[in-house]
Protein backbone atom coordinates (compact mmCIF):
# COMPACT_ATOMS: atom_id res chain seq x y z
CA UNK A 1 0.00 0.00 0.00
CA UNK A 2 1.38 3.17 -0.99
CA UNK A 3 1.71 6.99 0.90
CA UNK A 4 -0.98 8.15 -1.29
CA UNK A 5 -3.18 5.47 -1.45
CA UNK A 6 -4.53 5.53 2.12
CA UNK A 7 -7.12 7.71 1.95
CA UNK A 8 -9.39 10.00 4.19
CA UNK A 9 -11.74 6.66 3.90
CA UNK A 10 -9.40 4.58 4.70
CA UNK A 11 -8.51 6.30 7.76
CA UNK A 12 -11.99 6.50 8.61
CA UNK A 13 -12.11 2.79 8.51
CA UNK A 14 -9.19 2.13 9.82
CA UNK A 15 -10.21 5.06 13.13
CA UNK A 16 -13.87 2.83 13.53
CA UNK A 17 -12.41 -0.58 13.38
CA UNK A 18 -14.14 -1.41 10.19
CA UNK A 19 -12.14 -3.24 8.73
CA UNK A 20 -11.41 -6.90 9.10
CA UNK A 21 -8.50 -8.34 11.24
CA UNK A 22 -5.98 -8.67 7.96
CA UNK A 23 -6.63 -5.35 6.47
CA UNK A 24 -6.35 -3.47 9.87
CA UNK A 25 -2.68 -5.28 10.20
CA UNK A 26 -1.79 -4.59 6.82
CA UNK A 27 -2.44 -1.32 7.70
CA UNK A 28 -1.12 -1.12 10.66
CA UNK A 29 2.40 -2.34 8.86
CA UNK A 30 2.07 0.62 6.49
CA UNK A 31 1.53 3.04 9.37
CA UNK A 32 4.54 1.68 10.96
CA UNK A 33 6.51 2.08 8.00
CA UNK A 34 5.39 5.74 7.20
CA UNK A 35 6.88 8.19 9.55
CA UNK A 36 4.36 10.78 8.69
CA UNK A 37 1.41 8.21 9.20
CA UNK A 38 3.26 7.41 12.39
CA UNK A 39 2.96 10.54 13.50
CA UNK A 40 -0.54 10.86 12.31
CA UNK A 41 -1.51 7.21 14.32
CA UNK A 42 0.30 8.75 17.62
CA UNK A 43 -1.05 11.82 17.64
CA UNK A 44 -4.97 10.91 16.99
CA UNK A 45 -4.19 7.60 19.35
CA UNK A 46 -2.91 10.53 21.92
CA UNK A 47 -6.16 12.56 21.53
CA UNK A 48 -8.10 9.16 21.93
CA UNK A 49 -6.45 8.85 25.29
CA UNK A 50 -7.85 11.77 26.58
CA UNK A 51 -11.00 10.06 26.12
CA UNK A 52 -10.44 7.45 29.03
CA UNK A 53 -10.05 10.69 31.19
CA UNK A 54 -13.42 11.51 30.60
CA UNK A 55 -14.95 7.71 30.67
CA UNK A 56 -12.99 7.72 34.07
CA UNK A 57 -14.76 10.91 35.28
CA UNK A 58 -18.56 9.66 34.34
CA UNK A 59 -17.25 6.13 36.18
CA UNK A 60 -16.57 8.38 39.02
CA UNK A 61 -20.05 9.96 38.73
CA UNK A 62 -21.66 6.84 37.84
CA UNK A 63 -20.46 5.08 41.51
CA UNK A 64 -21.99 7.89 43.16
CA UNK A 65 -25.35 6.99 42.53
CA UNK A 66 -27.45 4.81 44.38
CA UNK A 67 -28.75 2.31 41.54
CA UNK A 68 -30.66 0.19 43.55
CA UNK A 69 -33.15 2.33 44.60
CA UNK A 70 -33.16 4.67 41.55
CA UNK A 71 -35.67 2.83 39.35
CA UNK A 72 -38.14 2.43 42.56
CA UNK A 73 -38.09 6.05 42.59
CA UNK A 74 -38.64 7.22 38.91
CA UNK A 75 -41.14 4.40 38.69
CA UNK A 76 -42.98 5.85 41.91
CA UNK A 77 -42.94 9.73 39.79
CA UNK A 78 -43.99 7.57 36.59
CA UNK A 79 -47.05 6.08 38.00
CA UNK A 80 -48.06 9.26 40.49
CA UNK A 81 -47.69 11.28 37.06
CA UNK A 82 -49.81 9.05 34.76
CA UNK A 83 -52.47 9.02 37.92
CA UNK A 84 -52.76 12.68 37.43
CA UNK A 85 -52.44 12.84 33.95
CA UNK A 86 -55.72 10.43 34.07
CA UNK A 87 -57.01 12.67 36.48
CA UNK A 88 -56.53 15.72 34.17
CA UNK A 89 -58.16 14.02 31.46
CA UNK A 90 -61.43 13.38 33.21
CA UNK A 91 -61.23 16.63 35.11
CA UNK A 92 -60.97 18.64 31.95
CA UNK A 93 -63.91 19.84 29.47
CA UNK A 94 -65.07 18.23 26.46
CA UNK A 95 -63.52 21.04 24.44
CA UNK A 96 -60.39 21.42 26.85
CA UNK A 97 -57.92 19.93 23.81
CA UNK A 98 -59.04 23.57 21.87
CA UNK A 99 -56.84 25.33 24.85
CA UNK A 100 -53.52 23.38 23.76
CA UNK A 101 -53.49 24.64 20.26
CA UNK A 102 -52.09 28.34 21.11
CA UNK A 103 -49.36 26.82 22.67
CA UNK A 104 -48.43 24.96 19.49
CA UNK A 105 -47.02 27.43 17.24
CA UNK A 106 -46.99 25.17 14.27
CA UNK A 107 -50.16 24.49 14.41
CA UNK A 108 -51.59 27.72 15.16
CA UNK A 109 -49.55 29.09 12.32
CA UNK A 110 -51.29 26.22 10.30
CA UNK A 111 -54.86 27.26 11.49
CA UNK A 112 -53.93 30.88 10.47
CA UNK A 113 -52.81 29.68 6.73
CA UNK A 114 -55.89 28.14 6.51
CA UNK A 115 -58.00 30.46 7.46
CA UNK A 116 -56.60 33.28 5.21
CA UNK A 117 -55.99 31.14 2.26
CA UNK A 118 -59.87 29.93 1.93
CA UNK A 119 -60.82 33.76 2.40
CA UNK A 120 -58.57 34.24 -0.31
CA UNK A 121 -60.16 31.83 -2.62
CA UNK A 122 -63.59 33.19 -1.58
CA UNK A 123 -62.92 36.42 -2.48
CA UNK A 124 -61.24 35.09 -5.70
CA UNK A 125 -62.75 32.44 -6.95
CA UNK A 126 -66.85 33.50 -6.35
CA UNK A 127 -68.72 33.44 -9.51
CA UNK A 128 -69.41 37.97 -10.16
CA UNK A 129 -72.93 39.15 -10.66
CA UNK A 130 -75.85 38.23 -9.01
CA UNK A 131 -75.32 36.76 -5.78
CA UNK A 132 -77.39 33.82 -3.81
CA UNK A 133 -80.61 34.69 -2.41
CA UNK A 134 -80.92 37.69 -4.96
CA UNK A 135 -82.12 35.64 -8.04
CA UNK A 136 -84.65 32.75 -5.83
CA UNK A 137 -87.49 35.41 -7.43
CA UNK A 138 -86.71 34.01 -10.96
CA UNK A 139 -86.43 30.46 -10.35
CA UNK A 140 -88.65 27.87 -11.88
CA UNK A 141 -88.88 24.26 -11.89
CA UNK A 142 -88.70 22.40 -15.41
CA UNK A 143 -92.17 20.90 -14.62
CA UNK A 144 -93.34 24.45 -14.40
CA UNK A 145 -91.63 25.59 -17.38
CA UNK A 146 -93.09 22.49 -19.71
CA UNK A 147 -97.01 23.50 -17.95
CA UNK A 148 -96.30 27.17 -19.38
CA UNK A 149 -95.22 25.69 -22.77
CA UNK A 150 -98.17 24.06 -23.22
CA UNK A 151 -100.29 26.21 -22.22
CA UNK A 152 -98.91 28.74 -24.57
CA UNK A 153 -99.29 25.99 -27.33
CA UNK A 154 -102.80 25.76 -26.58
CA UNK A 155 -103.61 29.33 -26.65
CA UNK A 156 -101.61 30.22 -29.85
CA UNK A 157 -103.57 27.11 -31.33
CA UNK A 158 -107.01 28.62 -30.59
CA UNK A 159 -105.53 32.00 -31.57
CA UNK A 160 -104.58 30.14 -34.88
CA UNK A 161 -107.93 28.14 -35.72
CA UNK A 162 -109.94 31.50 -34.87
CA UNK A 163 -108.04 33.28 -37.30
CA UNK A 164 -108.29 31.07 -39.68
CA UNK A 165 -111.99 30.42 -38.90
CA UNK A 166 -112.63 34.58 -39.20
CA UNK A 167 -110.77 33.97 -42.97
CA UNK A 168 -113.11 30.91 -44.54
CA UNK A 169 -116.34 32.66 -43.60
CA UNK A 170 -114.85 35.79 -45.04
CA UNK A 171 -114.15 33.86 -48.63
CA UNK A 172 -117.43 32.20 -47.99
CA UNK A 173 -119.26 35.40 -47.32
CA UNK A 174 -117.57 36.89 -50.59
CA UNK A 175 -118.64 34.00 -53.21
CA UNK A 176 -122.36 34.20 -51.40
CA UNK A 177 -122.73 38.26 -51.47
CA UNK A 178 -119.40 39.60 -53.10
CA UNK A 179 -116.06 41.16 -51.42
CA UNK A 180 -116.81 41.59 -47.28
CA UNK A 181 -113.16 42.29 -46.59
CA UNK A 182 -110.93 43.14 -49.67
CA UNK A 183 -109.19 40.51 -51.44
CA UNK A 184 -105.88 42.36 -50.22
CA UNK A 185 -106.59 42.30 -46.72
CA UNK A 186 -107.33 38.34 -47.04
CA UNK A 187 -104.17 37.63 -48.63
CA UNK A 188 -102.34 39.64 -46.28
CA UNK A 189 -104.41 37.70 -43.39
CA UNK A 190 -103.44 34.13 -44.82
CA UNK A 191 -100.15 34.73 -45.67
CA UNK A 192 -100.05 35.50 -41.83
CA UNK A 193 -101.31 32.12 -40.74
CA UNK A 194 -98.96 30.57 -43.03
CA UNK A 195 -96.10 32.44 -40.57
CA UNK A 196 -98.06 31.56 -37.46
CA UNK A 197 -98.56 27.93 -38.05
CA UNK A 198 -94.84 27.86 -39.06
CA UNK A 199 -93.92 28.55 -35.36
CA UNK A 200 -97.06 26.45 -34.06
CA UNK A 201 -95.49 22.79 -35.94
CA UNK A 202 -93.07 23.31 -33.48
CA UNK A 203 -95.34 23.46 -30.48
CA UNK A 204 -98.12 20.76 -31.94
CA UNK A 205 -95.21 18.94 -32.44
CA UNK A 206 -93.75 18.93 -29.27
CA UNK A 207 -96.85 18.34 -27.01
CA UNK A 208 -98.56 15.20 -29.26
CA UNK A 209 -101.50 17.54 -30.37
CA UNK A 210 -101.94 15.38 -33.04
CA UNK A 211 -105.56 15.87 -34.11
CA UNK A 212 -105.22 19.92 -33.75
CA UNK A 213 -102.01 19.03 -35.75
CA UNK A 214 -103.75 17.46 -38.80
CA UNK A 215 -106.64 20.18 -39.06
CA UNK A 216 -104.21 22.66 -38.82
CA UNK A 217 -102.23 21.03 -41.61
CA UNK A 218 -105.19 21.17 -43.74
CA UNK A 219 -105.84 24.98 -43.24
CA UNK A 220 -102.56 25.66 -44.21
CA UNK A 221 -102.73 23.47 -47.62
CA UNK A 222 -105.85 25.64 -48.16
CA UNK A 223 -104.29 29.15 -47.09
CA UNK A 224 -101.09 28.54 -48.95
CA UNK A 225 -103.15 27.70 -52.37
CA UNK A 226 -105.10 31.41 -51.35
CA UNK A 227 -102.04 33.46 -51.29
CA UNK A 228 -100.99 32.04 -54.37
CA UNK A 229 -104.45 33.13 -55.93
CA UNK A 230 -105.19 36.14 -58.13
CA UNK A 231 -106.41 39.04 -55.65
CA UNK A 232 -109.32 38.51 -57.39
CA UNK A 233 -111.36 34.94 -56.56
CA UNK A 234 -113.18 34.21 -59.47
CA UNK A 235 -116.46 32.71 -58.55
CA UNK A 236 -114.68 29.05 -59.92
CA UNK A 237 -112.05 29.09 -57.40
CA UNK A 238 -114.02 30.44 -54.83
CA UNK A 239 -116.25 27.48 -55.65
CA UNK A 240 -113.57 25.17 -55.27
CA UNK A 241 -112.32 26.34 -52.32
CA UNK A 242 -116.06 25.75 -50.68
CA UNK A 243 -115.94 22.66 -51.64
CA UNK A 244 -112.91 21.81 -50.67
CA UNK A 245 -114.06 23.45 -46.84
CA UNK A 246 -117.04 21.57 -46.96
CA UNK A 247 -115.67 18.27 -48.02
CA UNK A 248 -113.44 18.15 -45.40
CA UNK A 249 -116.11 19.57 -42.66
CA UNK A 250 -112.96 22.26 -42.13
CA UNK A 251 -115.01 24.79 -39.93
CA UNK A 252 -117.15 21.84 -38.00
CA UNK A 253 -113.62 20.41 -37.35
CA UNK A 254 -112.12 24.04 -36.04
CA UNK A 255 -114.98 24.07 -33.95
CA UNK A 256 -114.57 21.14 -32.46
CA UNK A 257 -110.97 21.12 -31.61
CA UNK A 258 -111.45 24.69 -30.73
CA UNK A 259 -114.22 23.26 -28.04
CA UNK A 260 -111.56 20.67 -26.78
CA UNK A 261 -108.63 23.22 -26.84
CA UNK A 262 -110.65 25.54 -24.71
CA UNK A 263 -111.73 22.72 -22.31
CA UNK A 264 -108.25 22.35 -21.26
CA UNK A 265 -107.22 25.83 -20.73
CA UNK B 1 -29.77 -18.41 12.29
CA UNK B 2 -26.82 -17.58 14.36
CA UNK B 3 -26.36 -17.62 18.08
CA UNK B 4 -26.43 -14.23 18.03
CA UNK B 5 -29.50 -13.34 16.06
CA UNK B 6 -31.63 -15.97 18.18
CA UNK B 7 -29.97 -14.46 21.34
CA UNK B 8 -30.61 -10.72 19.68
CA UNK B 9 -34.34 -11.95 19.18
CA UNK B 10 -34.56 -13.68 22.38
CA UNK B 11 -33.80 -10.00 23.85
CA UNK B 12 -36.10 -7.87 21.82
CA UNK B 13 -39.52 -10.29 22.61
CA UNK B 14 -38.71 -9.86 25.96
CA UNK B 15 -37.93 -5.92 25.68
CA UNK B 16 -41.73 -6.18 23.55
CA UNK B 17 -43.39 -8.31 26.59
CA UNK B 18 -41.96 -5.69 29.31
CA UNK B 19 -43.15 -2.66 27.55
CA UNK B 20 -46.70 -4.09 27.14
CA UNK B 21 -46.92 -4.84 30.71
CA UNK B 22 -45.17 -1.04 31.51
CA UNK B 23 -48.41 0.17 29.13
CA UNK B 24 -50.58 -1.83 31.00
CA UNK B 25 -49.52 0.34 34.48
CA UNK B 26 -47.44 -2.51 35.51
CA UNK B 27 -44.68 -1.28 37.83
CA UNK B 28 -42.19 -4.19 38.22
CA UNK B 29 -41.87 -4.40 34.44
CA UNK B 30 -40.81 -0.75 34.39
CA UNK B 31 -38.58 -1.21 37.19
CA UNK B 32 -37.15 -4.07 35.10
CA UNK B 33 -36.31 -1.99 32.61
CA UNK B 34 -34.90 0.94 34.28
CA UNK B 35 -32.76 -1.82 36.12
CA UNK B 36 -31.42 -2.71 32.62
CA UNK B 37 -30.67 0.70 30.95
CA UNK B 38 -30.22 3.24 33.90
CA UNK B 39 -26.56 2.97 33.43
CA UNK B 40 -26.66 3.56 29.83
CA UNK B 41 -28.60 6.33 29.71
CA UNK B 42 -26.82 8.13 32.77
CA UNK B 43 -23.63 7.68 30.40
CA UNK B 44 -25.51 9.33 27.41
CA UNK B 45 -26.78 12.20 29.84
CA UNK B 46 -23.38 12.94 32.06
CA UNK B 47 -21.75 12.93 28.46
CA UNK B 48 -23.55 16.00 27.23
CA UNK B 49 -24.44 17.59 30.76
CA UNK B 50 -21.00 16.83 32.16
CA UNK B 51 -23.17 17.20 36.01
CA UNK B 52 -23.93 14.63 37.93
CA UNK B 53 -27.42 16.25 38.90
CA UNK B 54 -28.35 17.25 35.91
CA UNK B 55 -27.64 13.89 34.09
CA UNK B 56 -29.61 12.29 37.00
CA UNK B 57 -32.62 14.39 36.19
CA UNK B 58 -32.22 13.75 32.22
CA UNK B 59 -32.13 10.16 33.34
CA UNK B 60 -35.88 10.05 35.22
CA UNK B 61 -37.16 12.18 32.64
CA UNK B 62 -36.03 9.72 29.73
CA UNK B 63 -37.68 6.58 31.97
CA UNK B 64 -40.75 9.04 32.39
CA UNK B 65 -41.15 9.94 28.78
CA UNK B 66 -40.29 6.31 27.81
CA UNK B 67 -43.57 5.12 30.48
CA UNK B 68 -45.46 7.91 28.66
CA UNK B 69 -44.74 6.46 25.49
CA UNK B 70 -44.29 2.95 25.62
CA UNK B 71 -46.66 2.22 22.76
CA UNK B 72 -44.80 4.59 20.10
CA UNK B 73 -41.95 1.68 20.28
CA UNK B 74 -41.81 -0.34 16.97
CA UNK B 75 -40.37 -3.91 17.61
CA UNK B 76 -38.08 -4.55 15.13
CA UNK B 77 -35.94 -1.83 15.60
CA UNK B 78 -33.21 -1.78 18.39
CA UNK B 79 -35.36 -0.60 21.66
CA UNK B 80 -31.45 0.74 23.44
CA UNK B 81 -31.16 2.79 20.25
CA UNK B 82 -34.55 4.41 20.28
CA UNK B 83 -34.23 4.91 24.28
CA UNK B 84 -30.81 6.91 23.99
CA UNK B 85 -31.86 8.68 21.08
CA UNK B 86 -34.96 9.84 23.95
CA UNK B 87 -31.97 10.27 26.59
CA UNK B 88 -29.72 12.42 23.99
CA UNK B 89 -33.09 15.45 22.96
CA UNK B 90 -33.78 15.32 26.95
CA UNK B 91 -30.31 15.83 27.55
CA UNK B 92 -29.19 18.53 24.80
CA UNK B 93 -33.03 20.38 25.49
CA UNK B 94 -31.60 20.45 29.17
CA UNK B 95 -27.85 21.32 27.94
CA UNK B 96 -29.61 24.19 25.92
CA UNK B 97 -31.48 25.65 28.95
CA UNK B 98 -28.83 25.28 31.01
CA UNK B 99 -26.79 27.78 28.45
CA UNK B 100 -29.59 30.07 28.22
CA UNK B 101 -30.25 30.48 32.09
CA UNK B 102 -26.11 30.95 32.93
CA UNK B 103 -26.23 33.82 29.98
CA UNK B 104 -28.99 35.13 31.48
CA UNK B 105 -27.52 35.26 34.69
CA UNK B 106 -24.32 36.42 33.27
CA UNK B 107 -25.95 39.27 31.67
CA UNK B 108 -28.02 40.08 34.53
CA UNK B 109 -25.86 39.52 37.62
CA UNK B 110 -23.35 42.45 38.46
CA UNK B 111 -20.05 42.36 36.90
CA UNK B 112 -18.31 41.93 40.45
CA UNK B 113 -20.37 38.82 41.26
CA UNK B 114 -19.59 37.16 37.75
CA UNK B 115 -16.46 34.42 38.64
CA UNK B 116 -14.03 35.51 36.05
CA UNK B 117 -11.05 33.31 36.99
CA UNK B 118 -10.99 29.47 35.85
CA UNK B 119 -12.41 27.16 38.32
CA UNK B 120 -9.81 24.84 40.26
CA UNK B 121 -8.49 22.07 38.59
CA UNK B 122 -9.89 18.88 40.81
CA UNK B 123 -6.90 16.88 40.53
CA UNK B 124 -3.30 17.48 41.05
CA UNK B 125 -1.76 17.44 38.17
CA UNK B 126 -2.85 21.00 36.25
CA UNK B 127 -1.10 20.00 33.49
CA UNK B 128 -3.60 17.31 33.09
CA UNK B 129 -6.04 19.26 34.32
CA UNK B 130 -6.02 22.00 31.80
CA UNK B 131 -5.94 19.04 28.76
CA UNK B 132 -8.95 17.68 29.69
CA UNK B 133 -10.66 21.01 30.34
CA UNK B 134 -9.21 22.03 26.66
CA UNK B 135 -10.67 18.73 25.15
CA UNK B 136 -13.79 18.80 26.68
CA UNK B 137 -14.26 22.14 25.71
CA UNK B 138 -13.35 21.06 21.87
CA UNK B 139 -15.49 18.29 21.70
CA UNK B 140 -18.48 21.00 23.27
CA UNK B 141 -17.39 22.95 20.08
CA UNK B 142 -18.29 20.13 17.78
CA UNK B 143 -20.89 20.11 15.07
CA UNK B 144 -24.11 18.59 17.14
CA UNK B 145 -23.92 15.51 14.99
CA UNK B 146 -20.92 14.70 15.16
CA UNK B 147 -20.50 15.41 19.13
CA UNK B 148 -23.37 13.26 18.94
CA UNK B 149 -21.42 10.48 17.55
CA UNK B 150 -17.75 11.18 19.09
CA UNK B 151 -19.94 10.90 23.00
CA UNK B 152 -22.07 7.50 21.64
CA UNK B 153 -18.56 6.19 20.75
CA UNK B 154 -16.15 6.64 22.96
CA UNK B 155 -18.16 7.27 26.47
CA UNK B 156 -21.49 5.05 25.50
CA UNK B 157 -18.69 2.54 23.68
CA UNK B 158 -21.54 1.66 21.15
CA UNK B 159 -21.13 -0.41 18.14
CA UNK B 160 -21.47 1.70 14.67
CA UNK B 161 -25.41 0.16 14.42
CA UNK B 162 -25.90 1.11 17.57
CA UNK B 163 -25.22 4.44 16.70
CA UNK B 164 -26.93 4.60 13.42
CA UNK B 165 -30.00 3.40 15.41
CA UNK B 166 -29.85 5.57 18.22
CA UNK B 167 -29.65 9.06 15.98
CA UNK B 168 -31.36 7.51 12.73
CA UNK B 169 -28.33 7.66 10.24
CA UNK B 170 -26.57 5.45 8.27
CA UNK B 171 -23.97 3.42 9.53
CA UNK B 172 -21.63 5.02 6.52
CA UNK B 173 -22.71 8.54 7.81
CA UNK B 174 -22.15 7.52 11.36
CA UNK B 175 -18.20 6.57 10.76
CA UNK B 176 -18.11 9.69 8.60
CA UNK B 177 -19.32 11.82 11.28
CA UNK B 178 -17.03 10.49 13.40
CA UNK B 179 -14.11 10.66 11.53
CA UNK B 180 -14.95 14.28 10.89
CA UNK B 181 -15.17 14.86 14.62
CA UNK B 182 -11.76 12.99 15.53
CA UNK B 183 -10.22 15.18 12.37
CA UNK B 184 -11.48 18.95 13.66
CA UNK B 185 -10.36 17.75 17.77
CA UNK B 186 -6.94 16.83 16.24
CA UNK B 187 -7.05 19.92 14.52
CA UNK B 188 -8.43 22.11 17.59
CA UNK B 189 -6.41 20.15 20.19
CA UNK B 190 -2.69 20.05 18.50
CA UNK B 191 -1.09 22.92 19.88
CA UNK B 192 -2.45 21.57 23.53
CA UNK B 193 -1.12 18.08 22.49
CA UNK B 194 2.09 19.75 20.66
CA UNK B 195 1.56 17.68 17.49
CA UNK B 196 1.75 19.28 14.12
CA UNK B 197 -1.46 20.82 13.30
Amino acid sequence: MSMRKMTKAEWAAFLSGDREEGRRRIMGEHIEKSPGWQAEAAAIERLLKETEAVKAEIREAAASVNWDTLPAMIADRALAAGVQARRNVADSPRWGWLASFPLKPVLAGLAAGLVVGAAAMYFTLRAPGVRRGQDNAYYASGDFLDRAELEMARRNTLDYLEKSQYVLLDVFESADEGPVVPPALRSERARDLLQKKKYLNAQLERFQMAKAKVLCDQIETLFLELSQLDEELSAAELGRIRGFVEERQLLLKINLVKKELQSGV
Amino acid sequence: MSEVSRHREGEAAEIASLLEKIQAGDREAFMTIIRLYQQKVFVMAYSILRDREDALDAVQETFLRLYQKAGLYRPGNSFQGWLLQMAKNISIDAYRKHQRKRREWETTRPLEEIPVAAEPARTGDSAAADLRSAFARSVDTLAERQKMVFVMRHYNELQFSEISEAMKISIGTAKSLHFKAVQNLRKRLAPVLGIES
